[in-house]
């Protein structure tokens, strides 16, 4: 039998992409289309007093300019999916006068180009109230802060503990031999896929129809959302996903700018697009992290791990977004890690500010949570004089512990969570590049367990997450025997096409030639509430085609018994051709067998004639993946830049269909890590504007910095999902960050106590450095001839 | 991220140039390679009502070595330098310094006229003006003046150009009794430096018997650190001369704060560059000076 899962196949979008042959959505271009940009919030907190667009509608080529007034006329809320307890917002409006931060999407303008469009925008005068802004998510809890919204009093959205409360968790840490506490921060980053958000919506209304190309992970919810804010019928609306370039989470949902340039193809009738441009992006696509972390971990005398307990301040921007509080809760779930604690828990409040609310990216939570828990762990190292990777043995759970209910309602499902991190330890005891002159060395590590997979539906509904969690295949062997595989999961560049076709030519014992995947059509594809977000879509989506392609072939193999006069366990299948063992000649192939199915030719008894079977997986657990990564760093202690000179992974997602592609997904998250670790982060004015809205101020990783990793997989199946895959698109990013700044406090101990927080950029690195007296020239606080 | 409306002179002479700058002055904007102005236009954040594009006049782009300086044409593509031998062989810091502009796809447009007239304060060539002495040749209906770097560059993307000029050539002299370096720290290569330096010294047994020193993205122009040379002067190239030019050098300047850090972060850098530099100099006199067999 051929083996596909388990090796390295090309991926089939490539040839296609690399050639220049995809279709994202601003290479699309409809008969008649206008072009849409969106009027934006210029300052960050205020009442929209003016808006006046007489003279941008005089330009013969502006088809129409929606008003902020027309806009909430014409739309209705758009609904949260994962509420908090008792948050204080389960929708928000797609259009108000009530400006929250800079970028809020106010009004529409359609015209015949871009560049007109652009003209039109820079004469429409939007007038304003303005009120004071608060941009950090401390200052908001002040009592004198400005209130974002003053009915609630407060502004706090959500607040609500996770694990064991106070009244358990204290009396440990007050008994505890040891203590680490600290402050960890993770910065507010902006996304950054290489396509921007973008859309063409096209109105018909012969048949009252809106179809929209969209550049989403979710073309399914993106529908169900729409139909509901322009308030239409769920059937009214086709949602396309073509080639998306990247998601990363910021396009797991509708945007309100969104639904309004499809408000501007209703009410022109002429198909529109709006594209997001880089600009924008940095104001208009949600942020993700920005969050404060006060945590404690307590230890005994032998240096056991007892309890770990995080106060989460969260930065929600000026609103809930659609996974709301959903980031903190994320760490606060997976804060203990692989290790065993006899209490663990943290305390939430989600904070609104003046600024692009946050919501999802790569690592959800899991990045924030990875960055506390194993700086805490090391800091404890440091302090007790112990080894780092010791003192994590010490505390890890075990294969033998495995399933393993935590504190924080998780049941980790498999795995030997001790192998990996053993496996790194040995890199990095062989490595021995000293340090030299200024150039500090140093070696860290990090460990961590991953939710990956959401999930079952009955727990997405017990916290609160208004999407099912199930996901559908449908895989078909048409007359000719060619297999057509459909999912409702959505690819955007990580290789799901390819690793679904894999998954079904395996089962089906076909070549890969014979397989087209479709994806990401709401008119085609299977209903997907969740669609490609969480590491799900091998692990829930997959599971599905594994399960639908064994059931096919099992029909298959039935067929071909009848009609080749055999019992069905004598039918061998390779390469797309049905024999009976040991009896030469005695075969059918797949197009043969197909054929006469479609007719309803010679079936055994009972058979139906369609070849087409479909999968409803709705697993029973998330599946648990977890890895060790290790680093070594160089820091220059005079300009304080860190580089990475080494970096190795030791992760296990259960099945690996496509290493070449797991391969990827890992080194790229490292990658995106190594950019959180050292260089991205979102600023925000005092007054609430941004100040980093271009490549020259949001500092993005390049090659340059990114060494060669060495990545191993080990692979513990699932034990509850069909083809044991566990998610893997999320590992590399959620544990880089933390490894990267290990490394960098062994390289430089006497700063390990300050570093609580990323990015360690140049500038910070040396201000820490500088501060500890490590700079032997005379600084500029002892030179008299500064002007300070 | 579209440009507003503006109108677009393409002249095909220096002379049809020349009267169209000198009839739009301030409302013209003058394309070269593009690199600079074209962002800036599509972020509006320059609305000129003319552009002059001047890719189409003769005679801008070609350089030449003559009379102990390069000089070259407002229109020499950045890839030209790093890569013509002629210069290399005259001026081979022109192309280190060049080398660390943007990237390739980008420095085969960008040119040398264009990154010296848009004075950025971190841009690398002006730093290579100041430390050589350099000159830039102006162009007017009126006639030609030459200005040098120090009078030329005024301010944060402001020069001594008159509206109504055109940069036609920048004049990189020669020294050939010191050898000059290029050394920047930027976040990654081809991003702006946080601070660069041009240094060139004239080493003979272990002393330094001539020193330039000039810096940029630490101040609203590129700075020569002329207490740095003098000190450099008459030393003896190490450590304790490379930490007190450092010293000076991070003395000498006062930058702003921004998102890349503090103004005494990069004060800091400035010095570690400076002292980096001096205390890795090679001292070749042993084997002949530079240029010395031609």
């Amino acid at each position: 039998m051929n083996r596909l899962v388990g090796a390295r196949v090309a991926r089939i979008n490539d040839p296609r992409l690399l050639t220049g042959r995809g279709t994202y959505v601003d290479d699309i271009s409809l008969p008649g289309m206008l072009h849409a940009v969106m009027v934006r919030a210029s300052i960050a907190h205020g009442r929209v007093t003016r808006f006046d667009a007489a003279e941008a509608l005089a330009d013969e080529d502006v088809h129409a300019v929606i008003t902020p007034e027309q806009a909430m006329a014409r739309t209705r809320d758009l609904p949260l999916v994962w509420l908090a307890p008792e948050q204080r917002h389960t929708h928000v409006p797609v259009a108000t006068d009530e400006v929250r931060y800079v970028g809020q999407p106010l009004g529409v303008v359609v015209a015949d180009t871009r560049a007109s469009a652009e003209d039109a925008l820079d004469v429409i005068d939007v007038g304003y109230d303005e009120l004071d802004a608060v941009v950090d998510a401390e200052a908001a809890l002040a009592d004198d802060a400005p209130l974002l919204y003053p009915g609630w009093g407060t502004n706090v959205v959500a607040s609500y503990d996770i694990g064991d409360t106070g009244e358990e968790i204290e009396p440990v840490f007050a008994g505890a031999a040891h203590v680490v506490e600290r402050r960890l921060q993770v910065q507010r980053l902006a996304v950054n896929p290489i396509e921007p958000r973008g859309l063409v919506a096209q109105w018909d209304a012969g048949t009252e129809s809106l179809t929209v190309w969209i550049s989403t992970q979710v073309s399914h919810h993106i529908r169900d959302h729409l139909a509901i804010v322009l308030g239409l019928r769920a059937d009214q609306v086709r949602v396309i996903a073509r080639d998306v370039g990247g998601g990363f989470g910021s396009k797991e949902h509708l945007y309100a700018d969104e639904a309004l340039a499809c408000l501007a193809a209703m009410t022109t009738g002429r198909p529109v697009k709006w594209i997001e441009d880089r600009g924008e992006h940095f104001g208009a696509t949600f942020h993700a992290r920005d969050v404060v972390h006060r945590a404690r971990l307590a230890l005994d005398e032998n240096g056991r791990f007892l309890a770990i307990h995080s106060d989460i301040v969260g930065n929600c921007g000026a609103h809930a977004s659609n996974v709301g509080t959903g980031p903190f809760r994320i760490s606060s779930i997976m804060l203990p890690g692989p290790y065993r604690f006899e209490r663990a828990g943290t305390r939430i409040r989600g904070v609104v500010t003046t600024t692009t609310p946050t919501g999802a990216m790569r690592g959800f939570g899991m990045q924030e949570a990875s960055w506390v828990r194993e700086r805490l762990v090391d800091e404890a190292a440091r302090e007790l004089g112990a080894d780092p990777v010791e003192l994590r043995l010490r505390n890890m759970l075990g294969p033998e512990d495995l399933p393993y209910e935590t504190r924080t309602y998780q049941r980790y499902d498999s795995g030997d969570y001790p192998e990996a991190l053993r496996r790194v330890g040995a890199e990095i005891d062989k490595r021995s590049r000293p340090s030299e002159g200024r150039i500090r060395r140093g070696v860290g590590v990090a460990t961590h367990v991953e939710f990956t997979g959401l999930g079952p539906s009955k727990m997405q509904q017990l916290v609160g997450f208004h999407l099912g969690g199930f996901e559908t295949g449908v895989v078909r062997v048409e007359p000719d025997g060619s297999v057509v595989v459909s999912s409702g999961v959505v690819g955007m560049g990580q290789g799901i096409e390819t690793t679904l076709a894999q998954l079904a030519a395996e089962q089906l014992h076909v070549p890969m030639s014979a397989v087209t995947v479709r994806l990401g059509d709401t008119a085609t594809a299977p209903y997907s509430a969740s669609g490609s977000i969480a590491s799900r879509s091998m692990v829930v989506g997959g599971g599905a085609v594994v399960r639908a392609g064994g059931r096919l072939r099992e029909r298959l193999v039935r067929i071909a018994a009848h009609r080749l006069e055999a019992d069905p366990g004598d039918i061998e299948v390779e390469e797309g051709v049905f024999s009976v063992k040991g009896v030469p000649g005695s075969s059918l192939t797949l197009a043969e067998l197909a054929g006469h199915a479609w007719l309803g030719w010679n079936l055994p008894p009972g058979e139906r004639a369609d070849l087409e079977e479909k999968d409803v997986h709705d697993p029973e657990n998330v599946s648990y993946s977890y890895a060790s990564h290790a680093a070594a760093v160089a820091v220059d202690l005079d300009t304080g830049q860190v580089r990475v000179e080494d970096y190795w992974v030791v992760h296990d997602a259960g099945t690996v269909v496509n290493p070449m592609i797991a391969d990827g997904q890992v080194v790229g998250g490292v990658a995106h890590g190594i950019g959180i670790a050292l260089h991205e982060e979102m600023r925000y004015d005092p007054a609430g504007q941004p100040i980093t809205t271009s490549y020259l101020d949001y500092v993005m990783p390049t090659a340059e910095d990114i060494p060669d990793m060495d990545v191993s997989h080990l692979c513990t199946p699932a034990p509850h999902i069909p083809g044991g895959m566990k998610g893997l698109g999320e590992g590399g990013t959620i544990l880089s960050p933390v490894t990267v700044g290990n490394a960098v406090a062994a390289a430089v101990p006497e700063i390990a106590e300050k570093l609580v927080e990323t990015p360690l950029s140049p500038s910070r690195m040396w201000t820490l450095i500088h501060e500890a007296g490590l700079h032997d020239e005379a600084g500029p606080h002892d030179d008299p001839t500064s002007k300070e | 991220m579209k440009p507003a409306v503006f109108s677009y002179l393409d002249p095909r002479t220096l002379e049809e140039a020349l009267d169209a700058v000198g009839e739009h002055g301030d409302d013209a904007s003058v394309l070269a390679g593009g690199q600079s102005l074209v962002p800036l236009l599509n972020m509006r954040l320059a609305r000129p009502e003319v552009v002059v594009d001047i890719n189409r006049v003769p005679g801008l782009d070609t350089s030449r070595v003559e009379a102990g300086a390069v000089r070259v044409g407002a229109l020499v593509r950045a890839a030209t330098v790093e890569k013509d031998p002629a210069l290399a062989d005259a001026l081979p810091v022109l192309a280190d310094a060049v080398r660390h502009i943007a990237h390739p796809q980008i420095r085969n447009r960008t040119t040398i006229g264009g990154n010296v007239a848009h004075a950025d304060p971190s841009s690398e060539l002006p730093a290579v003006l100041a430390a050589l002495d350099g000159a830039v040749v102006l162009r007017s209906t009126a006639g030609e003046r030459t200005v040098g770097w120090e009078e030329f560059f005024v301010s944060v993307f402001t020069t001594a150009r008159e509206p109504e000029e055109l940069v036609t050539e920048v004049v990189f002299p020669v020294r050939p009794d010191l050898e000059f370096r290029w050394t920047e720290f930027a976040r990654h290569h081809g991003d702006f430096p946080v601070a660069g330096i041009c240094c060139g010294l004239d080493v003979e047994d272990g002393v330094v018997r001539a020193a330039r020193l000039a810096a940029t993205g630490v101040a609203d122009r590129p700075v020569r650190l002329r207490e740095a040379e003098t000190a450099l002067t008459d030393a003896a190239l190490g450590a304790e001369t490379a930490r007190a030019v450092g010293e000076l050098a991070r003395r000498a300047v006062d930058p702003p704060s921004d998102v890349h850090g503090s103004g005494d972060f990069r004060r800091a850098v400035l010095a570690t560059l400076v002292r980096r530099t001096i205390e890795t100099w090679p001292d070749r006199s042993q084997r002949g000076r530079r240029g010395a067999a031609a």
